[in-house]
């Protein structure tokens, strides 16, 4: 052998090989044992918990680099709509400020923390990460889309206020004031129309109050066929959405039934605190929605988009802006594709360019929600 | 010579059992540009052949002819006649002979053709455009019609990309090029149906953008165009009476027009006649009621990328219904 004049390197390779063989039979015979100890209810050695600890946190704050958060986040009603998702989807293991945590969750190993102090803990890009993707052997659940990053902002932007919250301002903008009990905000399928569509309007508005933010689009007038298709989209998980999605699950299909009719014959909600529109967008769009762009390819909006066609194509006029262009690019990207009216929906949007889907939802908002009765394509062409 | 001439026999039957006479053959002229190119193709063909079984001759005595035969070949006289002067003199009779028929055509184009056809390249299909019995437009689609006996002026544009149009029985290819106006005098010799095809790469349906031509005696072409002029009829039966609830309630008419109705968006084919075209989707289908609703719930499988969506969300007796309407529409 060429290295037979180092006689101590074979010694030394088999002895260290023994060792490993000898560490991995006793690991292995440990565990097979049953020995280690999984109940939550002893706590792990202080070095295992400084390790995970430092683990979880450098996993954490590596991943969320180069994530960009929305020039939006300080906007209070996107803080709004995030209080309300937490309010059912958070405080039920996290407590909130004006709820003590429950005593089953706070059994949990690693216990949720309470999330007062998040903010100061971590950066919003953090906890933007931390939210999407939950945290593995903690409880912690992943974003349940995965692909609708601006819900997961919507929380975060309640999280940046949550710190300077006490218990009243949170009851206030959470919407879990007044008569309304935390407990309360429960889906079942047993529940009674009023108390459901009390809950839907928590968030989408309803005869006197506007949406909280235009996310949730308001929904009174909506087509019933097209309510009720929606929900069973978000409940299926064909139309992907971490706000809707549990609760369209929690409604059962009598439920979807009634909430749909309920707002297919609602009154008209006020309309929400809408920026000022943009007359010249919504003139261009105006005309992308009568007449298309026959030379791109893109048909009249109305030609589907009208009170008087299939229930299935949804009233657009008098949704905000953000709703719609929102939808629009979640069509472009293969976001929206569950449904078989998702294809005939995506393709036209990607022939749409950034500027046009502006147009075309300032357009859409401008108009009041009663309009498209009788406004087909091509009737304001032909004046 | 004998076994060399039984060797050019079976080349031209093997041009033959390989389906040479089709509807989208060039090999079965049925037009006037055609069949002046007819000849120009089998004289460059059997001078090929001959020139080819002559080197092949040549060959054959240099490698095992007798040995004062191949002396003789080992002149300079073959590399000076064979070489050179043979080839100019062939190559510049078929040259000049390509020339002169190019030139025919050319003059062709130049005399005004009765009527006028305007045909534009579309993603992936074609917009035909006839002169109505009033002069107005006449908007149909992926279908043209030609009196037998009458030169007609094709118009030939793009608003996209490149295409070329070539109806292989009635004439030469010729090139749609976005902002130019191409134009060509097509003139049916018989009454026959036959079929053409974009013959430049336009992108994903490129090989499904085709088109059947339909010559007809110049009276029916002209009752013809008469009842293309028309609106579309009304529907008959309930059934197609629900079919066009269905047409307009699920927004057909964003992107088509039906002549007569509220729906008259050009950006797919008009389908004011529809039901009378032979086929379905620029010859991607030939035309039945079943077709169409294959073609409206299922269109990206039959032809892969072409721009209308799948209209999926119908039941079969939805589907049974639209068609019914679609088919109506004669």
């Amino acid at each position: 052998m060429s290295w037979g004049g180092v006689p101590g390197w074979r010694s030394i390779a088999s002895g260290a090989a023994i060792v490993l063989l000898g560490a991995g039979l006793l690991g292995g015979a440990f565990i097979l044992s049953g020995l280690y100890n999984v109940a939550a209810s002893s706590n792990h050695f202080d070095i295992t918990n400084f390790i995970i600890r430092l683990t979880l946190a450098r996993s954490v704050e590596t991943r969320s680099m180069g994530i960009e958060p929305p020039p939006d986040l300080s906007d209070e009603r996107l803080a709004r709509l995030g209080a309300r998702h937490f309010a059912l989807g958070c405080a039920p293991c996290h407590a909130s400020p004006s709820t003590s945590q429950n005593p089953i969750a706070a059994k949990m190993y690693p216990a949720p923390p309470p999330l007062s102090h998040a903010a100061e803990e971590w950066d919003a890009e953090e906890l933007f990460w931390i939210v999407k993707h939950g945290l593995k052997f903690t409880g912690m659940p992943a974003w349940p889309a995965l692909e609708r990053d601006e819900e997961v902002w919507a929380l975060v932007a309640f999280l940046e206020r949550l710190p300077e919250m006490e218990g009243r301002d949170y009851a206030e903008f959470s919407g879990t004031g007044g008569e309304r009990s935390a407990s309360a905000l429960t889906f079942a399928p047993d529940r009674a129309l009023e108390e459901t569509v009390e809950m839907c309007g928590s968030c989408h508005g309803d005869a006197r109050n506007p949406p909280v933010h235009p996310l949730a689009p308001p929904l009174a007038g909506q087509k019933e066929a097209y309510l009720r298709r929606a929900l069973s989209e978000y409940a299926a998980g064909r139309r992907p959405s971490g706000i809707m999605e549990p609760m369209a699950a929690a409604l059962g299909p009598s439920q979807i039934e009634a909430v749909a009719q309920h707002y297919a014959r609602a009154s008209l909600s006020p309309p929400g605190t809408s920026v000022d529109a943009d007359a010249d967008a919504a003139a261009r769009g105006q005309a992308i929605a009568m007449n298309g762009l026959g030379e791109d390819g893109i048909p009249a909006c109305r030609s589907c988009h009208a009170a008087e066609t299939s229930g299935q194509f949804p009233r657009l006029d008098g949704l905000p802006a953000e709703y719609i262009a929102t939808q629009l690019s979640l069509f472009q990207s293969g976001v929206r594709a569950g449904s078989a009216y998702s294809a005939i929906m995506a393709p036209i949007a990607r022939r749409l360019s950034k500027e046009q889907i502006e147009d075309v939802a300032a357009y859409f908002a401008a108009r009041s929600p009663g309009d498209g009765t009788g406004d087909t394509a091509g009737s304001e062409a032909s004046q | 010579m004998i076994r060399v001439g039984r060797g050019g026999l079976l080349l031209a039957l093997a041009f033959a059992a390989t389906g040479c006479s089709g509807v989208q053959s060039a090999l079965s002229p049925s037009g006037v540009e055609a069949l002046t190119i007819d000849p120009l193709f089998w004289t460059s063909t059997w001078v090929g052949v001959v020139v080819t079984l002559m080197v092949v001759v040549v060959v054959a005595i240099a490698l095992y002819g007798p040995k004062d035969w191949r002396a003789r070949l080992g002149g300079n006289w073959l590399v000076v006649g064979g070489g050179i002067v043979f080839p100019v003199v062939v190559l510049t009779g078929l040259f000049i002979y390509g020339l002169l028929v190019m030139q025919a055509g050319a003059l062709r184009s130049q005399e005004a053709g009765e009527g006028t056809v305007t045909i534009t390249g579309k993603l992936w299909w074609w917009e035909v455009i006839y002169s109505g019995p009033n002069g107005e437009e006449v908007v149909s689609a992926n279908e043209l019609r030609l009196p037998v006996g009458r030169a007609v002026r094709l118009r030939l544009l793009s608003d996209n990309v490149i295409h070329s149009f070539w109806a292989p029985q009635i004439a030469g290819k010729l090139d749609m090029i976005p902002g130019r106006v191409n134009e060509v005098v097509f003139e049916a010799t018989k009454p026959g149906v036959s079929r053409g095809q974009c013959a430049e790469y336009c992108g994903g349906a490129h090989a499904l953008m085709s088109f059947y031509v339909v010559a007809m005696e110049e009276a029916e072409y002209a009752a013809w165009l008469q009842r293309e002029a028309q609106p579309a009829r009304e529907p008959a039966t309930p059934e197609e009476t629900r079919g066009r609830d269905l047409f307009f309630a699920n927004g057909c008419g964003a992107c088509h027009q039906v002549r007569g109705t509220e729906a008259r968006s050009l950006i797919g084919p008009d389908l004011t006649h529809v039901g009378s075209r032979l086929s379905l989707g620029a010859a991607a289908l030939e035309n039945d009621p079943q077709a169409f609703a294959r073609w409206i719930a299922d269109n990206q499988h039959i032809k892969p990328e072409n721009l209308m969506p799948p209209f999926r969300q119908f039941s079969d007796e939805e589907l049974s219904a639209l068609a019914a309407y679609l088919d109506s529409l004669e």
